[in-house]
């Protein structure tokens, strides 16, 4: 590995994990999206820059694009709080206009002049490297990992200082608010602070890999957990992941970097997605169909019951009644019989279907439960009584 | 949790600060690196340096160096690179930014847009700290930024200074000629018929050579979106002088060249499009196309036929 090679994997790093704090409360927050519009939105900040200083290398233009980063957030919220639109659809008026503006001034003004936010923001991981930060003529590493390194120290200072207020004021706004500490300023500290990330995280990335990294990690780590914690830390290592795996592939492909770390990206979160231990994809349908088995079997079992031995009317107990008196397909009521059969509920002697003794204890158990409707007693019963479960 | 990610972290830090202690390590090969941006300087390049340098172009054929995005083997041919050549004038974006702080940092890096006179240079009209960058299109021009990849090249590797000098002198003649071919090419076209139109404002150098009214339906930039009086402005200018044909060219997509005919076509006049011209990157490698002075041919053909 060559020394670029090993600092564009760190930055891209730094920037993961940078990008992953505040993407994490976004997502929690809902307006994940607000990473795209700042992205975008930068746009007329950094013309504005540019004809104050009519220097495009100026790092004045840098400090206009996070300033319009931070105004998109304000004018997001003001036309959120008016309560006449959702905070998607405000998102996406503000970033539009913002972004337009940009356009028709350099279209207007500038024409014949490159400006555009390539113009300013370098944005593209495989120069990162030769960006150095000079100091006296000497070399001093990338600037990127300067820049990125210290908006992650900052961030990570911010977290821990403000952990429990930024963790209240997401997930109840009411009950932080009553504690005494605004809201509305953790919030617009949150978005400054997102709004600096991603100014940062495009001259080092690009804006693309900026929106993946912010969103997509703490989406997949969303998928795997539920606390705070476990998702911030989740969230880091995804995107850490992410960005070695992309860089190799991008090596060994040649490709762009950002843009393979981008679709590795994509590619664990649909891994996620599908295979999530809880909340994946799979795992919801398989727990939805056993569900479905089990719910059937207590039918069937309390149907049996009402017309045990005692109550006569042997019809109602034949194996081949089931498919009329519960409509089910012949498949249906095998997969019921079998299911029931195999946790000993019941007997099949000859073509009838009786209880065993297991059976008239869960079904009695079962109905107290219904009877006074505990759902979770319900379930937790099942974990007692069954030996196998449906699958 | 948090002292984990800290510690990460630091220690990133430390190894990418104590990594990057020592850049600028020299190519094991025996030739020298030479890495060049555009197509054209590459084609330059390589038509002096010969088979006594390695070469590598960073942007592809068709590449429009506004929105080139680098592939990570960029990465090793710009870190192991003797010299790098670019245009200059801003035409590689934040690039030349990176360039400018390898060239402070002892790095070989060379605008061929330098040893052109600021007299020479088409400046932009808003602000006078910027020209624009589509030198090539002045063959003459063209043969200045020449003579300056020899002179570096024989400076960086005096060994081979008599080699590069020859290269540069047969190449120069074949501009020589080529140039005279053109010119006779172009005599075909009237005065008053040398109006080129074309997707964005590529060809003012061109222009000033051959005597050519240019205008371009986009900026300088292509990021800029063409404006919906640009067109119609256009279209009235191509309606009052009769103007024959309009071009598309390889790096810009066609679209807005299209809405411009249709807008032509709503004022009752006829315009067709009189070709693809090849403004920012050359066309595949092997061609003729692919060379500077085919792609120029290429050029030439194609406006003289759709206007004479």
């Amino acid at each position: 590995m060559s020394i670029p090679q090993i600092e564009i994997q760190f930055i891209a790093i730094i920037v993961a994990v940078a990008c992953a704090i505040p993407g994490a409360f976004l997502v929690l927050r809902r307006m994940a999206m607000i990473s795209d519009a700042i992205s975008h939105a930068i746009l007329p900040g950094i013309v504005i820059g540019f004809f104050i200083t009519q220097d495009v290398s100026s790092p004045f233009l840098v400090l206009m694009a996070a300033a319009t980063g931070v105004l998109t957030v304000v004018l997001v919220e003001i036309i959120n709080r008016t309560r006449l639109v959702k905070e998607d659809a405000a998102i996406g008026l503000v970033f539009p206009a913002l972004f337009s503006i940009g356009v028709i001034l350099i279209t207007r003004f500038a024409g014949d002049v490159h400006i555009d936010t390539h113009a300013v923001l370098v944005g593209e991981l495989a120069f990162a490297p030769f960006n150095q930060l000079i100091i006296n003529g000497n070399p001093m590493g990338p600037k990127s990992l300067w820049v990125m390194g210290g908006i992650l120290v900052l961030s990570l200072v911010l977290l821990g200082v403000f952990y429990k207020e930024l963790k209240i004021s997401t997930f109840d706004p009411q009950l932080a608010a009553s504690l005494g500490f605004t809201p509305v300023v953790i919030h617009y500290g949150l978005m400054t602070m997102t709004s600096i990330t991603a100014v940062g995280a495009f001259d080092a990335v690009g804006a693309i890999l900026v929106v993946a990294l912010m969103i997509v990690p703490p989406a997949a780590a969303y998928l795997m957990t539920q606390s705070l914690n476990r998702m911030l830390v989740l969230s880091s290592v995804i995107g850490i992941a992410a960005a070695i795996a992309g860089y190799w592939i991008a090596h060994f492909l040649n490709v762009s970097i950002g843009g393979s770390m981008a679709a590795i990206l994509g590619f664990i979160f649909l891994l996620i997605y599908f295979f999530a231990p809880k909340r994946g994809v799979i795992s919801v349908l398989m727990r939805r169909k056993q569900q479905k088995l089990e719910f059937s079997m207590l039918t069937f079992l309390l149907h049996l019951r009402n017309h045990s031995i005692e109550n006569s009317n042997p019809e109602e107990r034949e194996v081949s009644h089931l498919t009329d008196h519960f409509q089910w397909t012949s498949k249906r009521a095998k997969e019921v019989l079998e299911f029931a059969e195999n946790n000993n509920m019941i007997r099949i002697d000859d073509g009838m279907v009786e209880l065993t003794d297991k059976g008239y204890s869960f079904t009695d158990e079962a109905m107290q439960y219904i009877l006074t409707d505990k759902k979770n007693e319900l379930e937790s019963m099942k974990g007692r009584f069954l030996l196998f479960r449906a699958e | 949790m948090m002292k984990r990610i800290a510690l990460l972290a630091t220690l990133g830090f430390i190894l990418a600060f104590t990594a990057c202690k020592n850049t600028g390590q020299k190519s094991d090969d025996a030739k020298m690196h030479v890495v060049a941006t555009t197509t054209m300087v590459h084609d330059l390049v390589k038509n002096i340096g010969g088979d006594r340098i390695k070469s590598d172009g960073l942007m592809g054929p068709g590449v429009d160096p506004h929105l080139y995005r680098a592939s990570e083997s960029d990465v090793g041919k710009l870190s192991n690179s003797d010299v790098i050549f670019y245009n200059g004038l801003h035409l590689e974006g934040k690039l030349v930014d990176v360039f400018d702080k390898m060239n402070r940092l002892g790095k070989n890096i060379y605008p061929v847009a330098d040893t052109i006179n600021e007299n020479n240079l088409v400046p932009s009209a808003d602000y006078a700290s910027s020209y624009d960058p589509h030198i090539w299109f002045d063959i003459n021009l063209w043969k200045k930024a020449a003579h300056f990849i020899a002179d570096k090249l024989s400076r960086h590797d005096p060994e081979n200074q008599v080699y590069y000098q020859s290269n540069l002198k047969k190449y120069t003649s074949e501009m020589d000629s080529v140039q005279k071919e053109i010119n006779s090419l172009i005599d075909q076209v009237p005065k008053d018929k040398r109006i080129l139109i074309t997707a964005h404002d590529a060809f003012n150098y061109f222009g000033q050579a051959f005597g050519f009214e240019v205008v371009g339906l986009q900026g300088i930039s292509t990021a800029s979106e063409a404006g919906v009086k640009d067109v119609q402005n256009l279209a009235d200018m191509i309606v009052k002088n009769e103007i024959g044909a309009i071009f598309i060219e390889s790096s810009v997509p066609r679209r807005n060249i299209e809405a411009l005919q249709e807008a032509v076509k709503s004022r009752g006049f006829e315009v067709k499009i009189g070709g693809e011209l090849y403004s920012d990157a050359l066309g595949t490698p092997g061609t003729e196309e692919g060379k500077y002075t085919g792609m120029f041919f290429h050029n030439v053909k194609t406006i003289v036929k759709a206007l004479k």
